[in-house]
């Protein structure tokens, strides 16, 4: 079979896996979760084939035309960027999947989870395959209505509900824009295919700015990047598992894969480059800092979430030359399998403790030893701890940061964010960590260790989260780049002090929190001693005002708009409306008047004479049978006559 | 022999005595009476023709004429036994019904 038809099948399979659970789920066993199983790991088998048929023959492009005439077409686009996003998305879709059936195994309403699972895996393929902007637009929208879904799986509770709506709306925002700059690059260049894209652009730069900026924008929405990060705390409300597959792991990613699948575009506009390492940095930074003051583990992990998002993105604005493309893809990578598997340990310890709050938790390293130490794996290697993942995909990052300095200064202060950022997140991570394991048990309930389903795929992704570093200096950096492979080797990495910076602030953060959540020799109220200190935890807790601020924007900014553009509306436009429509009933006047006169003169002058010529005519139908059988006779004879006359007989 | 114009004269006498009492009597009865002698006088055209130019189907058409005359006979007055039930009378300046 060519790589061709795999492709194809690669969205094809998870949508019949979608119908058929979604129809038939009830019937089979847990809910159809095996099918779901099946469908989702067949997909991963295809992404390693087409992963080694990339490697060896190089990217390609399958399509067939859609609307004739209109340059848009469906089609598959692939090379290694799509291959390396398949294989994540695909491997952490089958894990938690896997997992699902454990954590999923009481809710009445499996059959509807892993339909949508289904459906969600299929369109995240299709929005990573596709060979042009509409058709990932599609896709795109497609993934959204599946995170709706799936945040309000538990519709009947109200939070979940009102979450499920916040997060479609807010990255409705970021899909209008995205479709704005789709729509401008269709109008300058009649094409939305990459490849012919990319080819016009060799010609004609001039104002890409802006639709550079735009589709920029659609990725600031689907990756939760400051100012549009808001929705994505609030999405833990959906079960465990959909935060780890949809808001950790895959979906999210979607912005940054946006990003790194428009540089050909992005080349061209160094500017936008800047936009968005400041955007990532300042998201980075500010989403750690919102992390330090959760309570709720899934809230960690959140903020967590949005602060590597940030990173990819800081990684992905530091531009061409400084191999943030590489660096931050790696990073997506990385992040993937680390932040799958701290979801999923979480979801464990959810399971046991029945709660999602750490200050009931603690102690539970020896009640349940596997979730506990994959769980260490995967903060380690978040932290940034040598040697694990996170460590050589964070220190890319940052190097690539670096590097951008060179021709920009502002990179120096986004590199001291970056690093900044690295120490709290060391710091919140071990919190969460030790609040959760260490220490003594704070809450009143029986902690259990998870069922095999579930602690199998949690050792699986915690091996990919120790070691996954290393593919970097053995293919990943000669695989997936932009314009030139970096080539770097762990030595030259060693060389560098940034290396050390980083490592430094990685180790210092876990070792604050070591003092403060393990020994206990820093008590954590010093944190919070002062109004000073108090205030900036408030701003912290209130995460920045920013939810706040948009419904202040909202209620007053919108909603007095509306009311001065009402009171506009009835002063100005009424007015004109009334003035239009005073000139139109002159007009109307004038109208009738020609028409009663020479219209309905000549209308009924003819009705006239037809009704004089009807009331004479009408004496002739008597109705009597005997006036009729007279005429017809008179007509004979008159026929006869005439016949006669023409001397017919 | 008696000559054609004489049975001629006596069909187009019958003939317009019927067609007279078609057009001027009120009671449908006397219509339909009427109708029958205008009938009658088209069966001696055709028997007399017949008769001269010794061609039998003119004959044979005078039977099927008769014939259709009772047919017709039994037809109308069946009607005009339906008329009577739903107007009270069979006059025709009566029933006016071809008018609105």
């Amino acid at each position: 079979m060519n790589p061709t038809e795999l492709a194809y099948l690669l969205v094809i399979i998870p949508f019949i896996g979608f119908l058929i659970v979604a129809f038939f789920g009830n019937k089979m066993k847990e809910g159809g979760a095996y099918l779901a199983i099946a469908s989702v790991a067949s997909t991963l088998v295809l992404s390693i084939l087409i992963l080694f048929d990339v490697m060896e023959n190089g990217s390609y492009e399958v399509s067939m035309n859609w609307v004739a005439g209109t340059g848009l077409e469906v089609g598959m686009f692939i090379d290694s960027l799509t291959a390396l996003m398949l294989i994540v998305v695909t491997f952490v879709s089958t894990m938690v999947v896997i997992y699902s059936i454990g954590y999923m195994h009481d809710d009445p309403s499996k059959r509807r989870y892993y339909a949508e699972i289904c459906l969600f895996v299929g369109s995240m393929l299709g929005l990573i395959l596709a060979n042009n902007f509409l058709l990932m637009f599609i896709f795109w929208e497609l993934v959204g209505v599946c995170s709706y879904l799936l945040i309000g799986f538990w519709y009947q509770k109200p939070a979940a509900a009102s979450a499920a709506k916040k997060a479609f709306l807010v990255t409705r925002i970021g899909d209008v824009l995205f479709l704005t700059g789709i729509a401008i690059l269709y109008v300058k260049y009649g094409t939305l295919n990459f490849t012919e894209l990319e080819h016009l652009m060799g010609h004609d730069v001039q104002g890409l700015l802006l639709p550079a900026l735009l589709l920029f924008c659609g990725a600031v929405g689907k990756s939760a990047q400051f100012p549009l990060h808001v929705w994505l705390p609030n999405a833990m409300e959906g079960p465990t598992t959909v935060s780890a597959l949809i808001h950790a792991a895959t979906m999210v990613n979607a912005g940054i894969y946006l990003v790194a699948r428009s540089y050909f575009i992005l080349e061209h506009v160094p500017d936008a480059f800047l936009v968005i390492a400041v955007i990532g940095g300042i998201t980075a930074l500010m989403a750690a800092t919102m992390a330090l003051v959760q309570y709720d583990i899934k809230g960690v992990l959140a903020y967590s979430t949005i602060s590597q998002l940030g990173y990819m993105m800081l990684a992905l604005g530091a531009g061409v030359h400084a191999y943030g493309y590489t660096a931050g893809m790696f990073h997506l990578m990385n992040h993937a399998f680390f932040k799958a598997l701290l979801f999923l340990a979480a979801g464990s310890v959810i399971h046991a403790v029945g709660s999602n709050d750490m200050r009931i938790m603690g102690g539970l390293h020896k009640h349940m030893k596997i979730t506990s130490i994959t769980m260490l794996i995967g903060s380690l290697s978040i932290a940034g701890f040598p040697f694990f993942s996170g460590f050589f995909s964070k220190d890319e990052v940052l190097a690539s940061v670096w590097h951008a300095a060179a021709d920009n200064n502002i990179y120096y202060l986004l590199y001291a964010m970056g690093v900044f950022t690295a120490f709290l997140t060391a710091f919140y991570i071990f919190r969460m960590w030790y609040m959760t394991f260490a220490g003594k048990q704070r809450g009143d309930y029986h902690p259990h260790e998870s069922p095999k389903t579930m602690t199998v795929p949690l050792m699986i992704l915690a091996v990919l989260a120790a070691g996954a570093g290393f593919i970097f200096f053995f293919g990943f950096q000669d695989f997936v780049y932009f314009g030139h492979a970096p080539h770097l080797t762990i030595s030259h990495m060693f060389e560098m002090w940034q290396t050390w910076v980083s490592i430094a602030a990685g180790l210092s953060g876990i070792g604050l929190a070591t003092l403060i959540y393990y020994k206990g020799t820093i008590s954590p109220r010093t944190f919070t001693a002062g109004p000073g200190r108090r205030a900036i935890r408030r701003v912290l807790e209130m995460k920045y005002y920013m939810d706040e601020f948009y419904m202040w924007i909202a209620q007053k900014i919108i909603y007095g708009g509306s009311l001065v553009m009402d009171k506009f509306d009835g002063k100005v436009i009424d007015g004109a409306i009334n003035g239009i429509s005073s000139g139109g009933i002159a007009l109307g006047h004038a109208s009738n008047s020609f028409d009663k006169n020479a219209i309905d003169g000549t209308v009924n002058g003819l009705s006239k004479g037809s009704f004089i010529g009807g009331k004479l005519l009408w004496k002739m139908q008597s109705g009597r049978v005997q006036d009729y059988a007279s005429l017809m006779i008179l007509g004979v004879v008159g026929l006869v006559i005439l016949m006669l006359l023409m001397g017919v007989v | 022999m008696i000559p054609l114009t004489h049975y001629l004269i006596l069909s187009a006498m019958l003939f317009c005595i019927g067609m007279y009492g078609v057009l001027t009597k009120k009671n449908a009865i006397y219509v339909l009476m009427s109708i029958e002698i205008m009938l009658n006088a088209v069966n001696i055209n055709f028997v007399a023709f017949s008769a001269y130019s010794g061609d039998v189907s003119g004959q044979i058409f005078a039977l099927f004429s008769i014939a259709l005359a009772a047919a017709e006979v039994a037809i109308g007055l069946a009607i005009f036994l339906l008329l009577y039930k739903r107007y009270g009378t069979v006059e025709l300046q009566k029933i006016r019904l071809l008018r609105w």
